[in-house]
């Protein structure tokens, strides 16, 4: 019995697992994955033996796989240890200061891939990131589940939206109180989703350690902007950001680039491979500069379309430029707006040398600093093109 | 015909107030995220932004890469740039261009003759010489202010009356205006065709104006299969 409360001591304060945000959630749970197949031999014996008498067949099976994963993972991480001690020494450093960054450079190193895929290429990291993480017992010896939602199948998930949807009446009944005295809600306290984006499927699929359909992630999408919508919803806003993540940082666009010196003094700084479509640029802007404009020898007439001639010019008049830089550009590959559109970058990316952080920032806003990614979208069997579907006639 | 058209709109909210599942089918091609915004590449509106106090906001939010045919030129206008697009054939747009570039000097010289002809001075003053802003007055004369559309009843189609949305509206105008230059004569030129149907819509008259007005006589007269629309 004394071990049998010792066991429920140690697994009431395990941490594995259990999912953070889930605030009705208190975890009655006692027995955890960490705790099963403990290393010291005597108590093991004498813990299976309790065990066995009291618990159900459930939890019988859970207890076996869980001193399955258990020693599954021990043995992956000594792997994974003495792999990284071999890492090092093949590296020539040393194996005690040698960290996660060190090993992937080592990889990359040894095991040279051309696979295009990241994610097809060869890897090692520390066996928590590789293998998927599960869940600690849903349910007590005789086998009852502690939560209210066990029987969805997804209770961590279902928690989630059925805290939406209470929160979301409460909201609507302190609306109601507040009209009835008269008092409208607050626009200006009104939550708004600007900079912030809610957590992806697979981060949803992280916090509630459970596999989500693309169908119940968008039920989800739907419950909480529905939520955030709410004229009230700022008395929950805590709430809702666990649900959000912020926008991608702009710190690789804030870092402009390395400014070199000709023999004369000027400043110059050169981008290369600047791509859109099938074109690539390298592109020379020195500064200060009369506005000379070289392109693969020629000057604007390079492009016969006006909008190609825009296009170079856009950059140079968002931030009135046209007279103060020089710029040498060669282009190679693609059609005329491609070459275009690939000058304009590099002209805009090099710019952001020779002007103050403001503009930098409206550049950014007007579209100049990020790469077009678009791509030509490919036909598809069965149809005309890409999008255009052959003519078809029943009779 | 407006009010017919403001009954209309509140039928709509009736049966579209309401937000439905969003599609389950496949997700529209796009390279970029869903949170990506549309760029602001006028100066004018981005200093408007500035003034407002909104650009806190923008200064959170990634943005998708200007188009090739976006620039913050003065001689760049949106609408100029839609009305090619919708002019274009077989992606030559370098023609279109041009076409649309000379159907403006034929209008510009057009006006400055009429212009120079007239002899009040008040009626010279309120003279519109700009093409371009000839041509927005053109197309906002030509929008129409409801469609028709085939609803199936009891095994027979019916012309349904129903509200239009801003740029459902400035898309028939501005296909209407290319329809009629393309069943023109074959002895005038498209350019000159154009400028003489822009300058008479932008006056209230010409075929694209009764285009919409026979439009909106249809709508009149199918008044009676408006709510066929939700019932």
């Amino acid at each position: 019995m004394m071990a049998l409360q010792r066991l429920f001591n140690n697994l009431a304060t395990s941490k594995l697992n259990t999912p953070k945000l889930l605030s009705n959630f208190v975890p009655r749970c006692s027995y955890g994955l960490n705790n099963v197949g403990s290393d010291d031999p005597d108590v093991e014996i004498i813990e299976k033996k309790i065990v066995e008498e009291k618990t159900s067949l459930a939890m019988r099976a859970y207890l076996q796989r869980a001193t399955q994963y258990n020693s599954f993972m021990q043995q992956q991480t000594h792997e994974y240890n003495v792999g990284k001690r071999h890492l090092a020494n093949m590296m020539g450093v040393d194996p005690e200061t040698f960290t996660q960054s060190d090993i992937d450079v080592a990889i990359d190193y040894l095991f040279p891939s051309g696979l295009y895929d990241p994610k097809a290429r060869p890897l090692m990291k520390p066996p928590s990131e590789v293998f998927p993480s599960k869940k600690d017992a849903e349910f007590d010896e005789s086998g009852r589940p502690f939560h209210v939602f066990f029987y969805t199948g997804k209770p961590n998930f279902y928690l989630i939206l059925h805290n939406i949807a209470t929160k979301l009446s409460e909201l609507n009944k302190f609306e109601d109180s507040l009209r009835k005295n008269n008092i409208l809600p607050d626009p200006d306290k009104k939550l708004t989703s600007l900079g912030s984006q809610w957590l992806s499927k697979e981060d949803l699929e992280k916090l509630t350690v459970e596999k989500l359909s693309d169908h119940e992630y968008k039920n989800f999408v739907i419950a909480i902007e529905r939520l955030l919508k709410h004229p009230c919803s700022y008395k929950y806003g805590e709430f809702i950001s666990d649900y959000q993540k912020p926008m991608i940082s702009t710190k690789a666009i804030i870092e402009s680039a390395p400014v070199e010196y000709t023999k004369d003094g000027r400043a110059f700084v050169t981008v290369k491979d600047c791509p859109r479509k099938d074109a690539r640029a390298d592109v020379t802007v020195y500064y200060p500069g009369t506005g000379k404009l070289s392109i693969n020898g020629k000057g604007i007439e390079f492009f016969d379309d006006i909008q190609a001639r825009e296009q170079i010019l856009f950059p140079l008049l968002f931030t009135d430029m046209v007279d103060k830089v020089d710029i040498h550009a060669t282009v190679r590959g693609g059609g005329v707006s491609g070459k275009a559109g690939a000058i304009r970058f590099g002209i805009s990316w090099s710019l952001r040398s020779f002007v103050d952080p403001e503009t930098v920032e409206r550049m950014r806003i007007a579209g100049l600093l990020q790469k077009d990614y678009r791509r030509r979208e490919r036909k598809k069997p069965g149809q005309a093109r890409a999008r255009r579907k052959f003519t078809w006639k029943k009779r | 015909m407006a009010l017919f058209a403001k009954y209309l709109r509140i039928g709509s909210t009736v049966k579209h107030g309401f937000q439905a599942f969003p599609q389950l089918t496949t997700a529209k091609y796009s390279v970029y995220p869903p949170h990506f915004a549309e760029p602001v590449y006028k100066k004018q509106e981005l200093d408007k932004l500035y003034e407002s106090g909104e650009i806190e906001n923008y200064k959170l939010i990634p943005f998708k890469a200007a188009k090739s045919n976006e620039t913050c030129s003065i001689f760049h206008d949106p609408m100029v740039a839609k009305f090619i697009n919708y002019m274009l054939l077989k992606g030559q747009k370098k023609l279109a261009r041009e076409v649309l570039e000379k159907t403006f000097e034929k209008i510009k010289k057009l006006q400055l003759e009429k212009y120079n002809r007239e002899t009040d001075p008040e009626k010279k003053a309120s003279m519109i010489i700009d093409p371009v802003v000839i041509l927005k007055k053109a197309v906002a004369n030509s929008k129409p202010l409801l469609k028709l559309t085939a609803v199936k009843r009891g095994g027979s189609f019916y012309q349904v009356p129903v509200p239009i949305t801003d740029k459902e509206s400035t898309f028939y105008a501005m296909r209407w205006f290319v329809q009629c230059g393309r069943e023109k004569d074959k002895s005038i030129s498209f350019a000159d065709f154009m400028a003489t149907e822009l300058i008479k819509a932008s006056n209230n008259d010409g075929k694209v104006v009764n285009k919409k007005l026979d439009l909106h006589k249809q709508c009149e007269a199918n008044r009676a299969y408006a709510h066929y629309r939700w019932s």
